[in-house]
């Protein structure tokens, strides 16, 4: 019912173009389908929560101008006043900032004196405002307190008793048991450190880093030559405090240089890579599908109309409107077909290149069937509008010698 | 004839103006979208010490953990540690030699209105203009004595020397870092390498240095790095105690570059590292299998992966793309000529020869390519400006196109819609022309 035999007939004189059709849509869906599955990898990545109230949050540096400076006292005035200013939540100090791609990092074991098999963490040193001031969510044990906090010199050999960890960090240290409590040691050293609290999640300073969400909380001042304070505001109000903390503090204190940044900014420098890969796939995609699609209608068009003499015939011999139609639509999707067929091969093999050579994510299968039927809809789509066209050949062209 | 020709293809393109448009379109776009990723990766990958590549060498010693090895490209650190540094600054081999890091301090000058900033630093020895072709406007490098004496002379960048001093000659007057004196010596002229191939370290594409400082000054200051400091054990420096215990301490963070002009010296520099390590390994350092790299600036590039796997991905998809729009234009211009046909079966029977019509066809091809060449310039100038939004600003430097990037993607344009008509040229000049002439 489908005229196979006489469509084949016809696509064997048409070999070429037909085979130029069938062969962009095996690229594109090739090059869409990897692009899709790299796009959702970075979008997942993007997502992820950071557990913190990112969009209110404040980060200020200051390195004072003299080189005998006290540190410590500069930083309990300072977050004294930054707590006293109106739209100000909860400041806190800090040796880094979150998401800002600088910090520090250790390596972690669950034994004393060991030196293989270690556990790496990014990991902070921080006041007992620290957890409310990012908001951070404590899922179990208790917060630091003012009496755990110690103030320590630059380069001075320092040991804090207890910390907070983050949850993911807790089960790679016990695997899934409960950490509160219980001891963890920092590099090679002797020194138990316990456990008081687990934050729920919490991505560090470097969240492209493969372990991100690895962290260790130390209520630490170590007064080396700059500080760091993170700022929460009232919701609404963070922009009308940024433009106040400079000012605030060199007010404070001139003899130094503040600078500001908010959390937010961090975060999207975090992802610009990402993104771009994001932003560039996607516009490439969307290219290549309609220029795919341009194609298909340009060439059903020149077919129509280099067979609208055997259009007529085929009507005046009886053929219905939808049945020339249909022929075209069947000749169409016979070519995609041919094409995805070749192109679910060429995907396959160009994602094991993707994923050996530039270790990007492998390609499902679920992915690919979806990519392929998207482009079989599209080219069905770009071949209707001509093919209706097609089945308004009048059955008098029969007569007419062209 | 050649210009006839591109008059004919002119008058065909009009002829079919929507058909013509689509092929210009996809040639365009193509070109716009691989030549706005090739760019970028082609800026990405310039090598500002080209011309040194034969006698300039990055030093890397493996002095990491025994149970593991370095978490780097050739599985040796990237930095060394200070004492190696300095070890090594002792050699006479080198022509010149470069131990050096980032750190940033305080500036600010007495009696001024100028509000206090601060300064991206590097700590060097006075071999770094020189070694890297660093242009002075004024003044030079410091003396070699302050290579290890603490001596408080500084070079200022261009900028900063505007910043300061408004771009005046101000070699002898006295800025203050951190609150202390130093004395103006040299002020550079602007000199930017991107990317920053000699300390590929954090940002590969961030801007060079506003001051430099002699690499003596560590112990007055209490100098560290601003830059990356990885250590592999907490037993290190054993015995020293405060800022002693950091500077000697068994964690890399300076950069090394040597200057040996010819195989004699390189051999001799191999000899004299060999040298050391075993001294080290005496020590009880060095405990992994003898291991160190001397890399030329362009293997230093690669080393490092300054061009990232996301980078080729985009630059592969980007020329799949082109390859798929080159595809959709045969198809296109395949429909064209055939649609022509009888045109060319009457320039047939009146005595055009096959190579005539082939050449005709291909040059309408080639028209096509240099208008499709010209508007995927202009989408390739738009795209790089989306990248540099999308970079917010990170990318101001490599995401823009010289005139070479731009006659490459005219020429790119034209081999793409060349190469997407020599078939259907070829098609229609083999068409026979009685059949033409016969319905006429």
């Amino acid at each position: 019912m489908f005229e196979l035999k006489p469509m084949l007939s016809a696509l064997w004189r048409n070999k070429v173009s037909a085979l130029l059709i069938a062969l962009q849509l095996a690229l594109t869906l090739a090059i869409v389908s990897n692009a899709t599955v790299i796009v959702k990898d970075r979008m997942e990545k993007v997502a992820r929560p950071t557990g913190m109230d990112v969009e209110n949050i404040i980060a200020a540096t200051y390195m004072p101008i003299p080189t005998d400076y006290d540190m410590a006292g500069a930083v309990i005035a300072d977050l004294d006043l930054l707590r006293r200013t109106p739209g100000v939540l909860d400041a806190s100090v800090t040796n880094q900032i979150p998401l800002s791609g600088s910090g520090s990092a250790g390596t972690y074991f669950n034994e004393p004196n060991q030196e293989i098999g270690g556990e790496n963490a990014n990991y902070y040193q921080v006041d007992s405002h620290f957890i409310d001031t990012l908001g951070l969510n404590l899922i179990e044990g208790r917060n630091f307190t003012p009496t755990d906090e110690h103030v320590v010199g630059p380069n001075e050999r320092h040991h804090s008793e207890v910390a907070v960890i983050s949850k993911q960090f807790a089960e790679k240290l016990f695997s899934g048991e409960s950490a509160v409590g219980r001891f963890f040691y920092a590099g090679n050293s002797d020194q138990p450190v316990e456990i008081i609290g687990v934050v729920e999640q919490h991505l560090g300073a470097w969240p492209g880093w493969s372990r991100a969400g690895n962290v260790v909380f130390y209520p630490l001042l170590v007064t080396d030559n700059h500080k760091r304070y993170l700022i929460r505001t009232e919701p609404g109000q963070r922009d009308a405090v940024f433009k106040e903390v400079e000012e605030l503090l060199n007010n404070r204190d001139p003899q130094r240089v503040v600078q500001v940044e908010t959390l937010s900014k961090n975060l999207e420098r975090t992802y610009i890579g990402d993104n771009v890969m994001i932003k560039v796939l996607s516009l490439v995609m969307a290219l290549l599908t309609f220029i795919v699609a341009l194609g298909i209608i340009g060439l059903t068009i020149f077919w129509i109309n280099q067979r609208t003499k055997q259009i007529g015939i085929r009507r005046a011999l009886g053929a219905t409107r939808a049945n020339i139609s249909r022929y075209f639509l069947v000749e169409n999707s016979l070519i995609a077909g041919t094409g995805l067929v070749l192109g679910t091969a060429g995907a396959l093999i160009i994602n094991r290149l993707m994923v050996s050579e530039f270790s990007q994510p492998t390609l499902t299968l679920p992915l690919l069937a979806v990519c392929a039927i998207v482009l079989l809809l599209v080219s069905i789509t770009a071949a209707l509008m001509p093919a209706m066209r097609a089945a308004n050949v009048s059955p008098a062209m029969a007569t007419r010698s062209v | 004839m050649i210009g006839y020709y591109i008059s004919l293809a002119m008058r065909s393109l009009r002829g079919t103006p929507i058909l013509s448009a689509l092929m210009i379109a996809a040639i365009a776009v193509g070109v716009g979208a691989s030549m706005t990723v090739l760019t970028l990766n082609y800026m990405m990958s310039q090598n500002a010490l080209e011309h040194k590549d034969s006698v300039l060498y990055a030093v890397q010693l493996d002095s990491w953990d025994p149970n593991q090895a370095a978490d780097t490209t050739n599985e040796i650190p990237w930095q060394l540690t200070y004492p190696d540094a300095t070890a090594l600054l002792r050699s006479d081999i080198p022509t010149r030699q470069v131990a050096m890091h980032r750190f940033g301090f305080t500036v600010n000058l007495d009696e001024s209105e100028l509000r206090p900033f601060t300064a991206n630093t590097r700590v060097t020895t006075r071999d770094f203009f020189s070694l890297f072709d660093v242009p002075f406007e004024y003044g030079g490098t410091w003396s070699k004595e302050a290579d290890t004496a603490a001596v408080q002379s500084v070079v200022l960048s261009k900028e900063t020397n505007e910043k300061l001093f408004g771009g005046e000659n101000s070699v002898g007057k006295i800025v203050k870092l951190n609150g202390e004196p130093f004395t103006v010596i040299g002020v550079l002229k602007h000199w930017n390498p991107s990317p920053k191939i000699y300390d590929l370290n954090n940002n590969p594409f961030a801007d060079s240095e506003e001051l430099y400082i002699p690499f003596g000054l560590h112990r007055k200051f209490g100098i560290y790095s601003w830059g990356n400091t990885n250590g592999w054990t907490s037993r290190t420096a054993e015995g020293a105690e405060g800022y002693e215990r950091f500077l000697l301490g068994e964690h890399v963070w300076i950069q090394y570059w040597v200057e040996l002009d010819n195989a004699e010296q390189r051999e001799a520099y191999e000899q004299f590292l060999t040298g050391h390590i075993h001294q080290q390994k005496e020590q009880g350092r060095f405990e992994r299998p003898l291991k160190f790299a001397l890399s030329a600036p362009s293997e230093w590039l690669v080393l490092n992966e300054v061009l990232e796997n996301d980078n080729r991905v985009l630059g592969w998809a980007s020329l799949a793309f082109l390859l798929v729009c080159v595809i959709n234009a045969v198809a296109l211009l395949l429909a064209k000529f055939l649609r022509k046909a009888p045109e060319a079966g009457v320039r047939r029977a009146l005595g055009a020869s096959r190579n005539a019509i082939f050449t005709q066809h291909l040059i309408e091809s080639s028209c096509i390519g240099v208008l499709g060449g010209l508007f995927g310039i202009v989408l390739a100038l738009a795209g790089l400006t989306g990248i540099r939004v999308l970079a917010m600003g990170q990318a101001d430097q490599i995401a823009a196109m010289n005139w070479e990037m731009m006659l490459a993607a005219v020429g790119l344009a034209i081999l793409a819609s060349i190469l997407a008509g020599l078939y259907p040229a070829w098609r229609i000049s083999r068409t026979n022309p009685s059949v033409y002439l016969k319905t006429q």
